[in-house]
């Protein structure tokens, strides 16, 4: 990458990393160069991240409490037939 | 009782060194599981209050419905019931149980796959010779991001996720579940998913864009 400039595909290619803060100096330095000059790019990495953030809160759903008491019920019956010590 | 096949000296030592406060916690984890060997419904219980959520989010994200979440998270507590002796703590309890219940996810969705799975293909940037976007320029500078989450997230916005969240390939999904909803590192992930950290990271970076594709769309015709 030294010496060219990032293209859009290289970008776009290390935005996990990114937000991981994984990338080396170099690549760091070259990716926010990019950035700067690319609109598209501040659009889609804006995005990307947006999009990371709504799929932990739409996805983060709890268990249903009588589905909790289903599974206790079940364990507890399973626990008092195969548990413990041999 | 602690047996041998436990090798609680082992169970969960990487965090040992570094977190002091971990070792209470560990110390209690490793503790509810050998009196869970001994047949003890309190340790049962504990273990089921700090786990369950999560593996019901895992089960749930993976297979899509709730009657088939609930089989999963039943298969995990059973075999760690059944099973607990043979534990051998090589592994976080945690990352066994995502093991348990990735697999158990996974094979509960053989036969039962998408007919029209998401292209990946179509949902990836498309991109001119010169490496550079290609496409309508209005598009690409579409940013949806600074609208209030409340928008993004209620409605056909939130529909047109769980659409798009539904038509991954299975095991794509199942990154984007572990990564970003359970927020496990890439490689907890790929201990539970007995993949290597390259497929992960690979998985989840497209898994993430076909998202991101398909809620650009549903703005840009908002």
């Amino acid at each position: 990458m030294r010496g060219e400039a990032m293209t859009c595909r290289d970008a776009i290619a290390v935005l996990a990393d990114f937000l991981e803060h994984t990338l080396s100096p170099e690549l760091l330095a070259s990716f926010e160069a990019h950035l700067a000059d690319c609109a598209p790019c501040r659009a889609y990495l804006a995005t990307y991240r947006k999009t990371v953030a709504l799929t932990g809160r739409a996805e983060g759903i709890e268990m249903p409490p009588e589905m909790r008491a289903r599974l206790r019920s079940l364990l507890l019956d399973a626990l008092a037939r195969e548990g413990g010590p041999a | 009782m602690i047996t041998a096949a436990l090798s609680l000296d082992t169970l969960f030592a990487p965090s040992l060194d570094c977190d002091p406060t971990a070792m209470a916690h560990v110390d209690t984890e490793a503790q509810l599981i050998g009196r869970l060997e001994a047949g003890d419904t309190a340790a049962l219980e504990s273990l089921m209050a700090r786990h369950a959520g999560r593996v019901y989010r895992v089960a749930l994200g993976i297979t899509r419905s709730p009657a088939d979440a609930e089989e999963v998270v039943q298969d995990v507590f059973l075999t760690l019931v059944r099973k607990v002796a043979t534990f051998e703590g090589r592994s976080a309890l945690s990352t066994w149980l995502y093991r348990v219940a990735t697999n158990s996810a996974l094979a509960r969705r053989r036969g039962k796959r998408a007919q029209v799975e998401v292209s990946l293909e179509e949902a990836l940037p498309a991109f001119r010779d010169d490496g550079h976007r290609d496409g309508d320029r209005s598009y690409l500078l579409l940013d949806w991001s600074e609208r209030p989450d409340e928008e993004l997230l209620s409605g056909e916005s939130r529909r047109a996720m769980a659409r798009a969240i539904d038509l991954l390939p299975d095991h794509y999904r199942a990154v984007l579940i572990l990564r970003d909803v359970e927020e496990l590192t890439n490689e907890e992930a790929a201990r539970a998913l007995g993949e290597p950290v390259s497929s992960i990271k690979s998985r989840l970076h497209r898994a993430r864009m076909a998202l991101r594709e398909e809620l650009t769309r549903y703005w840009s015709q908002a």
